[in-house]
């Protein structure tokens, strides 16, 4: 019995930890992808980048002297108009083709390659190492997590639930799933619909950016790291459904711990193959996800 | 009485055929300037062009954006790697490769297709994801290094055999090859298979009601594609004499998408066309900036935002015009 405990204290909750770092941070890349398929129909192939956009900005503004905390509100903030500006030029001038889904893919996978390489030509391909913003460690019920860590896990449940409220308990977010449900409806009903979507399409761009600057300084920031990791946030977001807040949420709490737990027992490396296995299975069998779309439920 | 799209599938032999005397100038060119370089690059050019026509039956003609058509692309890099390296025939590498490529196509058919749209996009994306992790990680196939130590090859033709390590000579073996596959796809598109292919694309829901089995057509397409681009990629390390699992990266499966939506999408010779034409931009722009993906990628993008018909879309029209003239008069 006690090695049963001391195996949980020392081995199984440390790595449900770092899972649910991980997690965290993809869940926030995940709702921005989800909403913005929920809402607008587009598969963002560029999501990564924009992950990566708000790492190398947060590094950058560090190094002016802007303090942690303040790029937790400012990186976002830059990201917006971003976000706005590329569904405004980019994602409608295609928006209305008969085939948008592929049409609006193949846009953005073009952009983001695009992305990758301006981030090469600012910032270099080598991975840049932020300083840690807040040093030290905690003891919670015997277990010694970094504070740091503590920290983001904290600040990403607020701002998954704010985005919860926000979609689902404000006169915004009524629009939004409005808009989502039936688009002409919504707008004979007086929603501005172009307006919604660049606004949804800003804010999901800017949640990308915000989970971003939290991970910086737990991984290094170099130019394909938005690749490895929108992987995971696509897994997240089919397997919990396109387009479902809830469904992003849980899939992204599910997954990453099977991706921790099982590199306990295996070779880290096959954790991966294990996860996307859960992907592809869930495509099979219910490729809606485990929940229902945006707007819908 | 010709139906347009004979008409068009016939203007895409004719730029085919003038891409294939194009070829043999180049390689003539080529054997007198004593070039190495340059034709390997082409050579090159060819057998992605053969990978980049996969991924145009399965998007131009089925209606299905594969992003992981790489993964048999590499696959059958792989299988023809290790072939070569306990058998040294050419011959032997390309029959395997057919064979492994339909039943790989099968299986990958299998999952891939019972989803559709998006969804068939992204579990494409992953499957090819999944496998390309699994062979990066498994130290027998030489894990992230690959393997090298291909052994030059002898392609025996009867008369007389090329080796691998002519330049000249392979290109023609990969002009060869990669036609033959141009022709084989051709020809079963213009089929009654192929028309229905063009029906689901069009409309799905419809042809059941003729009494076809869209899923076995899909499967039929999907096959045909993971075939081609497994041959085709059979023939890489032949050329390079190594492989590695970058073969079967997304990066790889994207290139194909953005040759096909340059060169021409449904068209078939605009895969060859875009192929050339994507090398030819990598290797002009890398001569003189590293930044070569910042170009392509708005190059690619302005593709598909103002000539979503691609280079081929644009000029096969004007040349089937041309043909149905030359046919009346």
């Amino acid at each position: 019995m006690a090695e049963a405990i001391d195996y949980f204290q020392f081995v199984l909750a440390p790595q449900m930890v770092i899972g649910l770092v991980l997690g965290i941070a993809v869940i926030l890349v995940a709702l921005g992808l989800t909403i913005i398929f929920g809402l607008l129909d587009v598969i963002n192939m560029s999501h990564g980048e924009f992950y990566a956009l708000g790492a190398f900005l947060s590094v950058s503004l560090a190094a002016l002297g802007v303090p942690f905390w303040l790029l937790l509100v400012l990186v976002p903030a830059l990201m917006l108009p971003i976000g706005y500006i590329v569904e405004r030029v980019l994602i409608q001038r295609v928006f209305h083709s008969p085939d948008r889904h592929v049409t609006t893919l193949l846009l953005t996978f073009g952009f983001g390659l695009v992305l990758e390489d301006v981030f090469r030509l600012i910032w270099g391909p080598n991975p840049l190492r932020p300083d840690m913003p807040i040093s030290g460690a905690v003891e919670i019920a015997g277990l010694f997590l970094p504070l740091y860590r503590v920290f983001m896990i904290g600040v990403g449940v607020l701002i998954i639930i704010g985005t919860a409220l926000v979609v689902y308990r404000t006169r915004i977010g009524a629009m939004v799933r409005a808009a989502a449900f039936d688009r002409n409806m919504a707008a004979s009903l007086g929603v501005p619909v172009q307006l919604v979507y660049a606004g949804a399409f800003a804010f999901g761009v800017s949640l990308a950016g915000l989970a971003g600057v939290l991970l910086a300084p737990i991984y290094s920031v170099f130019p394909t790291m938005g690749r490895d990791f929108i992987l995971m946030a696509f897994t997240v977001v089919i397997v919990g459904g396109m387009g479902s807040i809830a469904g992003a949420v849980i899939a992204g709490l599910f997954l990453t711990q099977v991706q921790a737990i099982a590199s306990l027992y295996i070779s880290p490396v096959w954790a991966d193959p294990i996860v996307f296995g859960i992907m592809v299975i869930m495509l099979m069998v219910r490729p809606q996800g485990l929940f229902g779309r945006l707007g819908h439920a | 009485m010709r139906d347009a799209l004979t008409n068009s599938m016939r203007a895409s032999h004719l730029l085919a055929l003038l891409l294939v005397v194009f070829a043999l100038i180049t390689a003539a060119v080529g054997v007198a300037m004593n070039d190495t370089f340059y034709l390997r690059l082409a050579t090159e050019a060819l057998i992605f062009a053969g990978l980049a026509l996969s991924v145009d039956i399965l998007l131009g003609y089925t209606g299905l954006l594969s992003l992981g058509q790489a993964l048999y692309f590499g696959l059958g890099a792989y299988i023809s790697a290790l072939t070569l390296m306990q058998v040294p025939s050419f011959w032997l590498a390309l029959l395997v490769a057919i064979l492994s490529g339909l039943a790989l196509g099968l299986v990958g058919g299998f999952i891939a297709l019972r989803v559709r749209g998006v969804y068939f996009a992204l579990i494409t994306f992953g499957l090819a994801q999944v496998v390309a992790k699994i062979i990066y990680n498994t130290r027998a196939l030489g894990a992230s290094d690959g393997m090298t130590g291909v052994p030059i090859i002898n392609v025996n033709l009867g008369f007389t055999s090329i080796s691998s390590a002519s330049p000249a000579g392979f290109f023609l073996v990969v002009l060869t090859v990669t036609m033959a596959l141009y022709a084989i796809a051709a020809y079963l598109l213009d089929t009654p298979f192929g028309r229905l292919l063009i029906a689901i694309k069009a409309n799905d829901r419809r042809v059941p009601f003729l009494g076809y089995k869209a899923t076995t057509l899909r499967l039929g397409s999907y096959v045909m594609a993971a075939t081609i681009a497994t041959v085709s990629g059979a023939l890489y390390p032949m050329l390079r004499g190594f492989v590695s699992p970058e073969l079967l990266f997304f990066a790889t499966s994207g290139n194909a998408v953005i040759t096909v939506i340059l060169g021409g999408v449904g068209t078939l010779v605009g895969a060859l066309y875009g192929s050339i034409l994507l090398t030819v931009i990598k290797s002009v722009i890398g001569s003189w900036t590293e930044h070569h993906l910042i170009i392509i990628g708005l190059l690619f993008m302005s593709a598909v935002i103002f000539f979503p018909q691609g280079l081929m879309g644009v000029v096969r029209p004007k040349v089937a015009k041309w043909l149905s003239r030359g046919g009346t008069s």
